[in-house]
């Protein structure tokens, strides 16, 4: 099938623009940024594209459905909509340097999807359960939701990466202290120090991630807010109940409440910058479980 | 009263709403961990027995049900309540408050670029910042003092009051999400094709409802892919009022359909066998009785003294299908023997089995001979019937959590200050401009406006 053999070139694709970010940080010039921009956007093009044809030859099967049905699909969007996600805010904030910490995840996801044996990458046909006008409107929100939510974490995590350089503690890097002994400032020679500031020149300041953190999260809420809404009332008309604590649905509450808390602070207590950056890899955490995660869990339905 | 103030303001603080928001996503990855109501039997059977008894003393095993969740519940809702009356005043005095033209603060430290100095004079370029601003955000005030033309403009004072809305959406969600099982129940009802019920099972065990009208089911369609994969599962229903038919109607998964007040789902299916089964009783050539049975019953039997008496009604005896015992009471002595329903099929399976095993022959009382038919066997809609008049509050919660969302995240109180004054034979305009929540944007915002009013930049002296 075509449309796996483009989304398989993806992956790579994504691959390489991970490549471009990265010479962009170890040679701190912009110029690499915009190749790695550029290549993003022709991998979200190419999945696009990929996307749409899933769609068309579905149809052409005779058990026509938007490519979001299951497990294999939804890695695939879900890796569309954090490059979407990002290169939106990309474009917002004129900075590319979170690229070399969220590409490497859509492509994480796009490797996944095509590498594991356990996952299906067949269009299959739509159960009664799945056969729902809300199956987009649902999947779509939530996944963008995920996706703003990757990108805040990722913006977390280039701030304390920020924080571990200013103070020199790159993990594993030449001034890191031994256990018991007290640093030797000498041993950071001037290469490490102009590594560290190379790195350093291209991040945004904190206060530049901090609101990138802010406004993604703020999405982030947002989507998944109308993504539990519009799951809640798929599950009126298909379960007979609007919430049943079904361990996936108690999981993305849980997400939400911890984002809620994370904007809560932010507003009344003035949370900035590292607390939550904090926060957004806590989030991030809770969302990961939230997809992936529940699977594992003695859930209500899962249990034997 | 001193301490009823200190306890009114812990109840308000945001503290204690982030606590119990942490408090809450806690106990609900328990709530996950832990498998729970049905399941949680035989997770609980594999526990130390101790730890399963602390387990259910605290209610761990149905957490989102438990009395303390409730409670938990319970102190959110309040403290969103009292905190947000608390807060409201003064969100409502910010909504109110009308701006004042003629404030002076807000040009203190004013960045250069917000400083314009014009070739047009102070009634032309007013004029033509007013129209500017009337188009772009609305209403406009205009005061003149001492020389000075004074502009305000406002947007957005309604985003103060979003949060509360927020809130009131949560607090209408709750009480909706909590009238549902008090107003409200929920059940399933299990109908062979052909026949009609009005009885539902209530969830969890707890009785049954009967309703003022009955549910029959004329059909039940399954349809599968190609790969065998299921594609449909139907029922076609009609709904009876005294007998009566009063509608039909198809239900699917995903499109339930409702009546009296209740939806129906669709949400199983089966076999299972209809009606009593009955005995016929056959002497020679000739029926001489047919009687339906249940175990216990007693019948005479047709020309003879002999008195039948059902002992045992099977619906799988031995793996054998259905099958009743019967005792027979007749002057000559008693005999007891077991009736199959498909004894031919045993019979020929067994070739001598019921010379040797009289206990199985159906004509262990000659002349007679019984034979059982047994119940049919037919397919059935499982329905899931609810009534949960707390949808429509709860619906009306998340519109006004999604309203507030909105007013807090997307729209920000917006005002701007612009004071011009003629000197030197020029117009001074200074611009200054505040927002609730995105400054940054105000900022790019007035600086989109000076490129809007279109004077011909000068520096300012």
């Amino acid at each position: 099938m075509i449309d796996a053999k483009i989304l398989s070139v993806t992956t790579f694709i994504y691959l390489a623009a991970f490549v471009l970010y990265l010479l962009r940080m170890v040679s701190s010039r912009d110029r690499w940024g915009t190749w790695g921009s550029a290549m993003a956007l022709t991998g979200l093009s190419a999945q696009t594209a990929a996307l749409i044809m899933r769609w068309i030859t579905s149809y052409r099967l005779g058990i026509g459905h938007a490519p979001l049905s299951n497990l294999y699909e939804s890695l695939i969007f879900f890796s569309w909509s954090i490059t979407a996600v990002y290169l939106f805010f990309e474009r917002r904030t004129r900075n590319g340097s979170l690229g070399i910490f969220v590409v490497p995840i859509a492509f994480l996801c796009m490797a996944y999807a095509s590498l594991s044996p356990n996952i299906d990458s067949r269009i299959q046909p739509l159960i009664p359960a799945l056969q729902s006008n809300w199956l987009v409107s649902h999947v779509v929100t939530c996944f963008l939701g995920y996706a703003a939510f990757t990108v805040a974490f990722a913006a977390g995590g280039m701030l304390l990466l920020r924080g571990f350089l200013e103070r020199g503690d790159i993990p594993g890097g030449p001034s890191v202290a031994k256990t018991g002994e007290k640093r030797n400032d000498k041993l950071s020679s001037w290469q490490d120090i102009s590594l560290r500031r190379r790195f350093t020149s291209l991040i945004p300041s904190p206060a530049a991630l901090d609101e990138l953190i802010y406004q993604s999260v703020v999405l982030g809420f947002v989507l998944l807010a109308v993504g539990i809404m519009t799951g809640s009332i798929w599950a009126h008309y298909a379960w007979g109940s609007y919430w049943s604590w079904d361990p996936k649905e108690t999981w993305s509450l849980i997400t939400w409440l911890v984002y809620a808390v994370m904007l809560h602070a932010r507003y009344i207590r003035d949370w900035r910058e590292r607390p939550m950056a904090v926060m957004a890899v806590i989030g991030f955490i809770s969302v990961l479980i939230t997809y992936l995660g529940v699977n594992y869990l003695p859930g209500l339905h899962a249990y034997q | 009263m001193a301490k009823k103030n200190s306890l009114l303001s812990f109840l308000a603080s945001v503290k204690l709403a982030v606590a119990l928001l942490i408090v809450v996503a806690a106990v609900s990855i328990l709530g996950t961990l832990i498998p729970q109501q049905d399941a949680s039997g035989p997770f609980l059977a594999r526990m130390n027995p101790g730890i399963a008894s602390v387990l259910l003393i605290l209610q761990l095993d149905d957490v989102f049900h438990s009395a303390w969740f409730a409670i938990l519940m319970a102190l959110l809702a309040l403290n969103l309540i009292v905190c947000s009356l608390d807060r409201f005043p003064r969100a409502w005095r910010r909504f109110r408050q009308q701006g004042d033209p003629e404030r002076r603060d807000v040009f203190e430290n004013l960045p250069a670029d917000l400083i314009l100095a014009v070739d047009a004079s102070p009634a032309a370029a007013a004029h033509r910042i007013e129209t500017l601003l009337k188009k772009r955000v609305g209403s406009i005030k205009r005061r003149e003092t001492g020389g000075q033309t004074c502009l305000f403009a406002q947007k957005g004072a309604f985003s103060h009051l979003g949060v509360f809305i927020v809130h009131a959406g949560v607090l209408i969600m709750m009480a909706g999400v909590m009238a549902g099982p008090f107003l409200g129940f929920e059940g399933h009802m299990n109908i062979p094709e052909g026949e009609s019920s009005a009885v539902v099972a209530l969830k969890g065990k707890r009785g049954f409802k009967n309703l003022d009208f009955a549910v029959r089911c004329d059909r039940f369609i399954m349809d599968f892919y190609d790969d065998g994969t299921p594609k449909t599962y139907r029922s076609d229903l009609t709904f009876l009022e005294q007998g009566r038919e009063v509608q039909t109607a198809t239900v699917l998964v995903n499109h339930p359909v409702s009546f009296g007040g209740i939806r129906f789902y669709q949400a199983s299916y089966g076999t299972m066998p209809t009606g009593d089964p009955s005995l016929e009783v056959i002497r020679g050539d000739r029926k001489v009785m047919e009687v339906k049975i249940a175990a216990g019953k007693t019948f005479p039997l047709p020309e003879s003294k002999a008195l039948v008496q059902v002992l045992r009604v099977e619906d799988n005896f031995m793996d054998m299908g259905p099958a009743v015992k019967l005792n027979i009471d007749a002057p000559g002595g008693v005999v007891q023997f077991w009736v199959f329903a498909a004894i031919d099929r045993i019979a020929a399976a067994n070739p001598g089995l019921l010379e040797q095993v009289p206990l199985f022959n159906p004509a262990s009382f000659a002349p007679y001979v019984f034979s059982l038919t047994k119940p049919e066997i037919r397919p059935y809609t499982g329905l899931q019937a609810v009534r949960d008049p707390g949808v429509p509050v709860v619906a009306l919660g998340a519109a006004f959590l999604m309203a507030g969302l909105y007013l807090v995240f997307f729209r920000s109180h917006r005002q701007i200050w612009i004071r011009l004054e003629a000197r030197a034979g020029k117009t001074m305009i200074r611009i200054a401009g505040k927002s609730s929540r995105n400054q940054p944007a105000m900022d790019r915002e007035l600086h989109n406006l000076i490129k809007a009013m279109g004077f011909d930049r000068k520096e300012a002296s």
